[in-house]
């Protein structure tokens, strides 16, 4: 039951703008870890820019679970967690840091903000202690307070995609991936990461 | 892009001596990595140290594996002699890219039989490979028979942590303390391999072969698994290999507990390690494994309570209340007066606390429960003056927490599993 990353962005007209961001990838291989912290930033961007204003989502990506609140006024969060982990709590964190985030932070600096100027530092925190999500928060005061019909429910990330847009052509454009990601990339969906011996 | 045989061998030595180098330089590497990286480099080192761990950019992979591989084929088949020094190299390189390699662990094997390889290296290798391939099966494997080894190498005499029954020299205690130390280690390696695969069913079924082969089914380290993995699965709740281990935790503490009532029985040699059953209430072995029982359904609860819809954890108590009502029916048959008065206490559900006015109630909720009557009276006021009762698992609270889950549920998979396992109480354990 595992949290990897929590973001906060501000949804652009044309693309969303990273704010702030926390990790634990402590659960993944150490030589891994940069690359995957790429494809979690790149991830987090890809669905608020895909999301409509005022909604929130889960998106299903192999063994991942993205939750993404899109607020109206443009602030977005998204939290990328594994399928155990409870994704109520997770849209309680993600109103809860919208919120605090949104006080503390002016607006006028979210369109142009990014992590080195932004003022935010509770993100690392409150990800830690979500870890867990019984510790965290009382879960019968979560489960009576959201209606989970509202939450739109996706298989894929390709569902969130244009009509013939590819995820690996998004992967290739993509300025928040570099180029050993983009390998890396490749020669993962290649292959049942299973019996990985390459 | 043509690689000359020259080109190729010259990298591969580099690479062997490099990781070779690279454990002298850091004894405590702790964990092997794949870096990606495609670009062919044959200037520099594919072998980068950090902290503590060590990686191979993945480039070198597709040279060095095959010539590796043949290497110490041709060196099998007799085609091509290895010194001893360069068989412990070029088997460690292997494995560490390809760990399930059998013949490279075999050489190993052999390495170690004649005195060249030290048992503790292999553990350590076999620790390195695993953070790598967590579920790698001939590398489990490798790891058990290192320790038998190490089991008839080490001590002459079987090693019974149990049998305390006089004071040992200093010798027999170091043995135990050493026993104790390689206990926690395998439970730590095992428990890092399962939390790097979900799932992971041949960490923990070495678990189960450690309880087995290592403690011997010592109580003490039954009951603190049972502590130790609570935290675990409660953290893992789709795991089911996780959630077997402790399946397998009960079954065992059942089945050494319900060993040690019958040697209070017949008492031949009393067992002093046994701090956990403590022997002076001849029903005390009795109320612990109730208590377990009563315990794992109670996490049970709690679980499926707070994590609607994953299916593991239905599973789970299905195995426990199976366990729970086997036993039940086992100690029934027992002799009289040992039996826990069980009609009276599965009266007692969980809504209710003891009362002392319903022991002339025996309803007959469970069709399975029949001499139970028989001398329980007295039984009966003997554990209501002693405390509160503990309500048992039983048929129709099983039935309540059913109905229970089902009108506050919102999850359609919750709802699923809780009518099945309705159906399976009605149909199994209902009959």
């Amino acid at each position: 039951m595992k949290l990897y990353s929590l973001s906060v962005l501000y949804k652009g007209s044309t693309k969303a703008n990273l704010l702030k961001a926390a990790y634990d990838l402590s659960s993944f291989s150490f030589f891994q870890r940069s690359s995957v912290q790429e494809f979690m930033t790149f991830t987090s961007a890809l669905i608020v820019e895909r999301s409509a204003l005022g909604s929130r989502a889960s998106i299903k990506e192999q063994e991942y679970l993205c939750h993404v609140y899109v607020r109206n006024d443009n602030l977005g969060g998204v939290v990328i967690a594994d399928s155990e982990y409870p994704s109520r709590v997770c849209f309680t964190l993600l109103d809860k840091v919208l919120d605090e985030f949104s006080r503390q932070v002016n607006s006028i600096d979210w369109p142009s903000g990014s992590p080195a100027t932004i003022q935010y530092t509770a993100l690392d925190s409150h990800l830690a202690r979500y870890q867990n999500p019984r510790e965290a928060d009382a879960m019968t005061k979560v489960q009576a307070e959201l209606d989970e019909t509202k939450i739109i429910l996706h298989n894929t990330m390709e569902s969130l995609l244009e009509r013939g847009e590819k995820l690996d052509d998004l992967v290739q454009k993509s300025e928040h991936l570099g180029n050993q990601s983009k390998a890396f990339y490749k020669t993962a969906r290649k292959q049942n990461s299973c019996c990985e011996i390459m | 892009m043509a690689e000359s045989e020259e080109e190729v061998d010259v990298l591969v030595q580099r690479v062997v001596k490099d990781i070779n180098n690279a454990f002298k330089r850091n004894p405590n590497i702790d964990e092997i990595g794949l870096i990606p990286c495609p670009e062919v480099r044959y200037n520099r080192s594919p072998i980068v140290l950090v902290e503590n761990k060590l990686g191979v950019e993945s480039w070198c992979v597709k040279f060095l594996l095959p010539y590796v591989h043949n290497k110490l084929l041709l060196y099998k088949q007799r085609k091509q002699w290895l010194d001893r020094e360069a068989l412990v190299d070029i088997t460690c390189t292997l494995l560490l890219l390809n760990p399930d390699f059998t013949t490279a662990w075999n050489v190993r094997k052999e390495l170690l039989q004649c005195g060249v390889l030290n048992p503790e290296k292999d553990l350590y290798l076999v620790k390195l490979a695993l953070s790598k391939h967590p579920k790698s099966p001939e590398t489990w494997i490798h790891r058990r028979w290192v320790l038998q080894w190490l089991q008839k190498e080490c001590s002459p005499s079987e090693q019974e942590l149990k049998d305390h029954a006089e004071p040992r020299e200093d010798a027999a205690r170091r043995q135990c303390e050493r026993l104790q130390r390689a206990l926690q280690e395998e439970m730590r390696v095992c428990a890092d391999a399962a939390g790097r695969y979900p799932s992971n069913y041949n960490a923990w079924s070495h678990r189960i072969w450690v309880l087995q082969n290592m403690a011997k089914g010592n109580l003490k380290v039954l009951h603190d698994e049972l502590s130790s993995t609570r935290l675990w699965v409660s953290m893992h709740v789709s795991d089911h290999s996780g959630f077997h281990y402790r399946q397998h935790l009960l079954k065992a503490l059942a089945r050494e507990l319900s060993q040690v009532g019958e040697t209070e029985l017949h008492p031949t040699k009393q067992p002093n390690g046994e701090s956990t059953a403590g022997a002076s209430d001849d029903n005390h072995h009795n109320d612990v494994i109730p208590q377990l029982f009563h315990e794992e359904m109670e996490l049970c609860t709690d679980l499926i309570e707070s994590y609607p819809g994953h299916e593991t954890l239905w599973c789970h108590r299905r195995h426990v209340f199976y366990l729970w009502h086997q036993w039940r029916r086992e100690h029934l048959q027992g002799a009289g007066s040992q039996s826990p008065p069980l009609t009276h206490t599965d009266v007692l559900l969980s809504e209710e606390p003891c009362d002392d006015s319903s022991t002339s109630q025996t309803m007959d909720v469970d069709c399975v429960l029949d001499g139970s009557k028989h001398g329980s009276y007295t039984q009966d006021t003997k554990r209501l003056k002693r405390g509160p009762l503990l309500p048992h698992p039983a048929l129709p609270s099983e039935h309540t927490f059913v109905s229970k889950i089902l009108t506050g549920c919102r999850s359609t998979e919750q709802n699923r599993f809780a009518i099945a396992y309705r159906k399976w109480l009605d149909s199994v354990i209902g009959q």
